[in-house]
């Protein structure tokens, strides 16, 4: 028996006979823990939640929550009699019903359950629909309806709660403060959640642990920051999309030299042979602004993105290199002009390939 | 392999292997022996049967394609006065079969018949005879046909005429095009699908007329097909016709299928559709578009339904003599379990191809629903054909005694072929509505708690309680209509509205045709009125 609160071992999620994601393994310790699955769209993160939800069988491996299997080749718990929620990304409130009787309806499913997380109140001030509780579904917006989804999905107060893109349809301005308020909730009234999304950033905010599923296969799962700092395959980094792969040769256990940076020095994520050829991954806050450095490439372009620009530099050896500036700086680049990087370069995690 | 042989596969192959019996029937009669009959039509009648059909076809076709589009184009894009009303109004002319149609016409026109008894009013006497039109034959089987059923190309054009969003009314304008090049180069275009769908509706039912035809005398494949049977009983030959007869059914059912398909195209979704705007007619316009519908309303219904009133008036013994309670408790016995029969099927076929997801029963289901284009005549004579060679092969031969009784002449057999006939239009009436419902509304009552059962009783019932309505109604229309299924199989003095009204119109009693009539009209105006909102898709403007 699993000590594990929920546990995914060795399965292959299919649908309709054919593989989507194989052989995953995750882990849920502890209850309330917030976990997301990051995959591009259509790569069965969905598929995962539904074979999790008991929508769909497997034939390999076992799913288990709270020590009790739930799906093995052997066995497979009705999605009824699994005490697991989801909150489907489509709109899949009841039509005949208002969204008062659709979120009541999630409701009477622990009715005799005398612990309650949250009460209905709660819920709807939460996800600020009190508007709309008497309008039908066909009468309000998605973002509307995946809010009114996501609350029949809370007030069900399910062992394992799960959320496909959970707010891929509201509005980007609303759409901070529900995740802050989302995890507050569910924090507080211990929820164990698997989040599923495409936001990189809503599951670096919202998950303590983070699943990257690409190539049909889960390939990192681990905790946000290393997801992001430290990903183990070029996959992962590709998908990031933080960071360009430079070649580079390693000179000490400390360091490395490429032909247009020079020197650069830093803690390796794991053990390179001295004169190794390596890509090293660099991410636009690795390197840090100067104009005083004699180090200088050309801005081919620069993004503006609020607090920073992105500003990306082009090498002699025409290398792309990304150089995140706060957007307070003193002055600003424009495009073909010379733009200094500080050196010596040290880089605290060094990942290469 | 044992996901397929569960409980919905094996309802599901039972109901299509009872629908496609016809078929095959039909089919294997090639292989038998008919009588000299066979040898004496196939170069004589036969190519007159196939020759009136074709015309009887395009003549109908044209008719309805022009009265259909021209009234639904006025409905849904002008304001004039009683728009509103003849927007369902036109509807009404499904409550007159063909052949009650023919019967007022007749009535109507021929010597000494209505038309006469006015002009005498208005004039006095004279010899009017000779100067009144005669619309009997091919034209008044013409125009009996088309119009009673140029409303399924006026409710099908006016509902894609409906899904046409402002924006390409605005678009034609945009490109500096009139009213009438907008129509015919935009609004037309957009709406073929659907108006081709309705045609081929039409197509069947007149491919299928018996009524109508059998009273006019022409000879067509489909009274070919009776009167082989009931003249010559030659059931192998009336089999051999309806080969001939499914043939042209088959040809238009896969056109109507193609265009069904392509129609889905444009039906805009939430999103993009802007309302259209109705433009107010105002002066003479106003007056031809009004004169315009009435006319069509008139002639479609008013004109049947008061020439069956004033005989009804006029000989109001017809009334007393005939039994209108007895009439009423059997059309109505029929049509409640018939319809009871349809619906609870075609809801449990459903929702087994929704909760299996078997592809092989989304096979079975398509092959099932064939029924409805096959005609009554065909269907009653192949049940028939069906039953006496199970009878004679089997039942027999095991040495039971002969089930034909049971079957043939009796309300069992009435229910069967009814439900041959009619399980597309429950069938497909059940999966319109069950499309509406996202899958993952189930998905979800089972992550609340439901069991199927629980999600079929709380979920899909109520929701789908106004789409059963409506079937329950649409089939209750068909059933009172419908003539040669009945007249062939009902038990021996079983008699409904429509086949007191035949019987009497084939004895040349068309006064007493009239009772019989106006109450099968009353009956299904109701009816049509009741779910004119659902037939008109009102409830998805």
């Amino acid at each position: 028996m699993s000590k594990n609160f929920f546990e995914v071992k060795n399965v292959d999620f299919k649908v309709g006979g054919k593989t989507k994601v194989a052989n995953v393994s995750f882990a849920i310790e502890n209850e309330g823990d917030i976990i997301c699955l990051l995959g591009p769209s259509g790569i069965g993160k969905t598929t995962i939640l539904r074979t999790i939800a008991g929508l769909e069988k497997i034939e390999r491996g076992t799913i288990e929550l709270k020590g009790n299997v739930l799906s093995s080749n052997q066995k497979n718990v009705e999605p009824e009699n699994r005490n697991i929620s989801l909150a489907f990304q489509e709109n899949s409130l009841f039509p005949h019903y208002t969204v008062e009787k659709n979120i009541l309806l999630g409701a009477d499913r622990n009715k005799d359950k005398k612990e309650k997380n949250l009460n209905f109140q709660e819920i709807i001030d939460l996800l600020d629909i009190s508007v709309i509780l008497n309008k039908f579904p066909h009468e309000i917006s998605a973002g509307e309806a995946q809010r009114a989804s996501l609350a029949r999905s809370l007030i069900t107060n399910p062992d394992l709660l799960l959320l496909d893109e959970p707010l891929s349809n509201v509005d980007q301005s609303f759409k901070e403060e529900i995740q802050e308020k989302l995890k507050k909730i569910l924090k507080s009234s211990k929820i164990t959640t698997i989040i599923v999304t495409h936001d990189s950033y809503e599951a670096f905010y919202l998950g303590s642990k983070c699943g990257i599923i690409l190539n049909q296969e889960l390939k990192q799962f681990d905790d946000p920051y290393n997801v992001y700092h430290l990903p183990n395959s070029i996959e992962v980094v590709n998908f990031l999309n933080r960071g360009i792969l430079i070649p580079a040769e390693v000179t000490s256990p400390k360091s490395l030299e490429n032909k247009d940076l020079g020197t650069i020095t830093g803690n390796f994520n794991k053990p390179f042979p001295i004169g190794s050829k390596v890509k090293l991954l660099v991410q636009p806050e690795d390197l840090h602004h100067d104009d005083q450095s004699n180090l200088k490439f050309e801005v081919i372009d620069r993004k503006f993105r609020g607090t920073n620009f992105i500003y990306t530099l082009k090498t002699p050896s025409n290398l792309l290199i990304p150089v995140f500036v706060h957007s307070h700086h003193i002055h600003q680049h424009e495009e073909n002009e010379k733009f200094g990087i500080k050196r010596p370069i040290h880089i605290d995690h060094i990942v290469c390939f | 392999m044992y996901k397929f042989f569960n409980i919905w596969f094996f309802f599901s192959l039972l109901v299509s292997i009872f629908v496609i019996i016809p078929i095959i029937t039909v089919f294997t009669s090639f292989f038998e022996e008919t009588s000299n009959y066979y040898e004496l039509l196939k170069n004589t009648f036969l190519i007159e049967y196939i020759f009136n059909s074709s015309v009887l076809l395009i003549c109908v076709l044209v008719l309805t394609f022009i009265i259909g589009t021209s009234s639904a184009y006025l409905v849904s894009f002008f304001d004039f006065p009683f728009s509103n009303f003849f927007k369902w109004a036109l509807i009404l002319s499904f409550a007159v079969p063909p052949y009650i149609y023919a019967y007022s016409l007749t009535a109507f026109f021929e010597n000494y018949g209505t038309a006469y008894t006015i002009l005498k009013n208005l004039f006095g006497e004279g010899n009017y005879n000779q100067h009144i039109p005669k619309f009997d034959g091919m034209l008044g089987a013409i125009l009996s046909i088309s119009f009673s059923l140029f409303a399924y190309v006026y409710i099908l054009a006016r509902a894609s005429f409906l899904y046409q969003s402002q924006s390409l009314i605005d678009l034609g304008k945009n490109l500096g095009f009139s009213k009438f090049e907008s129509f015919y180069k935009i609004v037309l275009p957009a709406a073929r699908p659907a108006i081709v769908a309705g045609l081929s509706l039409v197509a069947m039912e007149t491919l299928a007329e018996f009524g109508a035809v059998d009273f006019f005398s022409i000879n067509t494949l489909t009274t070919g097909i009776y009167n082989s049977w009931i003249a010559f009983d030659d059931l192998a030959f009336a089999n051999r016709i309806s080969f001939f007869l499914l043939l042209f059914i088959f040809a238009l059912f896969i056109l109507e299928n193609f265009s069904r398909k392509n129609a889905r195209y444009h039906f805009n979704s939430r999103g993009g559709f802007k309302q259209k705007e109705k433009i107010k007619l105002i002066g003479n316009k106003s007056l031809y578009a009004f004169s315009y519908c009435f006319l069509i309303f008139f002639f479609s219904f008013l004109f049947p339904l008061l020439q069956m009133m004033y005989w009804t008036i006029k000989f109001p013994e017809n009334l007393f003599n005939l039994e209108i309670f007895e009439l009423l408790t059997n059309t109505l016995y029929i049509v409640i379990l018939s319809s009871s029969v349809l619906i609870l099927f075609s809801l449990i076929s459903n929702y087994g191809n929704r909760v299996s997801k078997n592809k092989v029963l989304n096979v079975l289901s398509t092959l099932s629903i064939s029924g409805y284009a096959i005609p009554g005549v065909i269907l009653a004579i192949a049940f028939i054909s069906f039953i006496a060679w199970f009878d004679n092969s089997i039942i027999k031969s095991l040495g039971f005694d002969s089930i034909k009784k049971v079957f043939i002449g009796s309300i069992l057999g009435l229910v069967l072929v009814y439900f041959i006939r009619f399980y597309s239009l429950a069938f497909n009436g059940i999966k319109s509505g069950y499309e509406k419902i996202n899958i993952s509304v189930d998905e979800s009552a089972y992550l609340l708690g439901y069991s199927k059962r629980k999600t079929f009783m709380n979920i899909h019932i109520p929701f789908l309680r106004n789409s059963l309505l409506f079937i329950i109604i649409l089939i209750s229309l068909e059933i009172i209509r419908e003539l040669p299924i009945t007249l062939i199989l009902r038990p021996f003095n079983f008699e409904t509205f429509a086949t007191t009204a035949y019987i009497s119109a084939s004895e040349d009693l068309l006064e007493a045709a009239a009772v019989p009539s106006l109450f099968l009209i009353l009956i299904a105006s109701l009816f049509i009125i009741i779910s004119s909102k659902y037939i008109l898709r009102e409830n998805d403007e």
